[in-house]
């Protein structure tokens, strides 16, 4: 929404008594840039994840796409076709050679090849937005973390891309809950659930492999790195509750073309005073798609991307706001609707049906990284954040792996350690 | 080997994919790919989501100049030329009217649709080629690209199919717009029917389709009842009214341009209840 339609927007808001309170959570929903020159940014990686943030950067203004970039020949084609003013590159090297007034760097490689084009860009000097987890490795992991870090303190943007902490409806959701919406926390439930097969076509036996990198163990954390990672850093940033254990399990249930990694697993994280987050995921099946539950005392979160729902315990407290809050049935419960003025806005046909994001949570992820370098503040997700989703969706992984429960050694989690 | 066959939701309503070939594993990882361009195509052309691209079109060219991606600007330029070749019987602009006349959820007027009418004619949408922008001329002008959309989603999906070395497969969008590459081992081309809308049961016609798109638009497709009259959805820019034909069946060389030309065959108030056009297998060359 630009300067001008927003001020349409809110003089219509403004006749009633919701009006004054609608300006905060418009202002999350529709965020702006600061007006100026726009930020010049190349896209390192074409792939599936490219091909989103490209979608999504069309619609940001105050950001540039000046170059794209991919190793693979039609990655990089068919990234072309859809940023045709872009700059085209084979490699981060030349693209860091031929751009000289880039900015800004958004990684979304293959996992495996975050940490040495991130740590590449930082070494120009550029800002850097890396797709999350930071690394398939916990070493790789650690230094890209270090780097990012010491990035930071010399004066510029780290972002990883756990899309939870600039997820407009979670941070509602975070508000309730930190308020006391479902009392003392019970158990955690992460889930993602997607039917693919995880692999690519390629003319060559060559290219194959390069794109096939989910599937490849040495490059790739299966779903616990590329998926858990993301409800454990949700956990994380809600609850501040870090594993202590990890266990997992995993198996072959649909896609037996002779890889090694599981297309379907169960994780069980150990939290403090005997609680446990569990974690199903598959690619496999896609039914309830992505999404966690936070249980309490007096109530339970579920947080779905675009969608999160308070449901309420028969005991718990009334708050107040929620008495007027939007409503949606599921089944035997009633979810209320966690966005401020939901209601209000679903109503004037600001929301998307069943009041939800108007945005996916990758354009807040993407905006926030370019309001940090343009107004010169702290990230979402920085190095501090992304690093421990990042090694306990490793660890996760190395569990499944072993078919084994692992302690997780709190010195791998922090930059100091 | 049995072809590949995926179904999915997307635009409202249901897409197909059937996929020939030897190597299961290939042709399962190409649909993917194809399927996450319908995907793409739906978030940025839809009229529906507050996200879409379409939607910030919608919100501020009639402010400005709006910077939109290669893909949406290709298919502007599309929809205007088909407007101009089909004397203005193909309008994405009539969105203001769709929602007069009750297609978009609150009831539909008459006296709303003509209110509707001084933001409708597609000669005021502005393109600039040289910066890639988009600016709307006329006041409280919209677009809805509901008449080219589906099959612009499966030109993108056929492209992805192609790079990806698939050679035969046959596509549709809500089982009125298919796309057909090659044809399955042993045939001439796909077979597609086409059934009589006022008789499911009975086949209006059958066609062999090879490298080449269909497109029907059928008034029944979706209806709104306005003064007791049951009204189409494919709006008649020309007198801002929903349009009378009953069927109308265009063969293309691309699905945007069969399901644009579909949309301006039974939009255009045609003297037959059934219109049947087939374009050259070249694209036509612009009117100057």
């Amino acid at each position: 929404m630009n300067d001008l339609a927003r001020r349409d927007f809110l003089r219509g808001a403004a006749g009633g008594l919701a009006g004054l309170a609608l300006v905060p959570e418009l202002d999350r929903l529709f965020p702006v840039l600061p007006p100026g020159a726009p930020l010049r940014t190349a896209l390192v990686g074409c792939g599936k994840r490219g091909k989103e943030i490209l979608a999504e950067l069309a619609k940001i203004d105050g950001v540039e796409l000046a170059a794209i970039c991919d190793r693979d020949p039609g990655k990089l084609k068919s990234g072309g076709r859809r940023a045709k003013e872009a700059a085209r590159y084979a490699s981060v090297e030349e693209l860091l050679a031929g751009e000289s007034e880039l900015q800004a760097v958004l990684v979304a490689t293959s996992t495996d090849q975050h940490r040495p084009v991130a740590e590449a860009a930082l070494a120009a000097g550029k800002h850097v937005w890396c797709e999350a987890p930071l690394a398939n490795t916990i070493e790789d992991a650690r230094a890209l973390a270090a780097a990012g870090a010491a990035a930071a303190a010399a004066g510029r943007v780290f972002a990883a891309g756990f899309t939870a902490r600039t997820n407009p409806v979670y941070g509602r959701a975070r508000s309730v809950y930190k308020a006391g919406g479902v009392r003392s926390l019970v158990a955690a439930r992460g889930a993602w659930f997607h039917k693919e097969s995880w692999r690519a076509v390629a003319p060559t036996d060559e290219r194959q492999r390069l794109l096939d990198w989910r599937v490849d163990p040495a490059r790739c954390a299966g779903l616990p790195g590329e998926c858990a990672s993301h409800a454990i850093d949700a956990l994380l940033w809600f609850t501040k509750e870090t594993p202590t254990r990890v266990a997992g399990h995993g198996a072959i249930l649909l896609h037996d073309d002779g890889r090694e990694v599981a297309d379907t697993v169960w994780l069980d994280l150990a939290l403090a005073k005997g609680r446990r987050m569990s974690f199903e995921g598959s690619i496999a099946n896609s039914f309830e798609g992505d999404n966690l539950v936070l249980r309490g005392t007096h109530g339970t979160i579920k947080l779905a991307q675009t969608h999160a729902w308070l449901f309420k315990e028969a005991d718990a407290v009334t708050m107040g706001w929620e008495v007027y809050a939007h409503r949606q049935p599921f089944h035997r419960d009633e979810g209320i609707v966690l966005l401020a003025n939901a209601t209000q806005l679903a109503d004037q046909g600001k929301l998307e049906e069943g009041a939800g994001l108007p945005n996916p949570p990758l354009y807040y992820s993407l905006h926030d990284f370019a309001a940090a370098v343009l107004e010169g503040t702290a990230p979402a997700c920085g190095a501090a954040e992304a690093l421990p989703p990042t090694v306990l969706g490793i660890l996760a992984d190395q569990a499944v792996r072993r078919g084994e429960e692992l302690a997780v050694e709190p010195a791998l989690l922090g930059l100091e350690g | 080997m049995e072809p590949l066959r995926i179904d999915f939701p997307a635009m409202r309503t249901e897409f197909g994919f059937v996929l020939a070939g030897e190597d299961p594993r290939r042709l399962r990882a190409a649909a993917e790919e194809a399927r996450a361009e319908v995907e793409a195509a739906e978030r940025e052309l839809s009229a529906f989501s507050l996200g879409s691209l379409l939607n910030k079109v919608n919100r501020e060219a009639g402010a400005g100049p709006v910077r939109v991606p290669a893909p949406l600007f290709e298919l502007l330029a599309l929809c205007r030329r088909v407007h101009e070749e089909s004397g203005g019987a193909f309008d994405p602009s009539v969105a203001p009217l769709l929602g007069a006349w009750g297609f978009r959820g609150a009831a539909g007027s008459a006296a709303a649709a003509a209110a509707a009418r001084p933001a409708v004619g597609l000669d005021g949408l502005a393109l600039d080629p040289a910066a890639g922008t988009v600016r709307f001329r006329r006041p409280g002008m919209q677009l809805d690209l509901g008449g080219i959309g589906k099959g612009d989603a499966l030109d993108r999906a056929a492209a992805a199919l192609v790079e990806a070395g698939v050679g035969a497969f046959l596509l549709h969008g809500g089982h009125s717009t298919f796309l057909a590459r090659g044809a399955p081992p042993g045939q001439r081309g796909w077979r597609v029917g086409v059934r009589d809308p006022a008789d499911p049961g009975r086949l209006l016609a059958g066609v062999e389709l090879r490298d080449r798109a269909l497109s029907v638009s059928d008034r029944r497709g979706r209806t709104a009842v306005v003064a007791g009259e049951e009204r189409g959805h494919i709006i008649d820019p020309v007198r801002g009214a929903p349009a009378a034909g009953e069927l109308a069946v265009v063969a293309a060389p691309s699905a945007a341009e069969a399901d644009a030309w579909s949309t301006a065959l039974l939009a255009g108030a045609s003297p037959h209840p059934v219109s049947w056009l087939a374009l050259p297998a070249a694209p036509p060359v612009p009117s100057p």
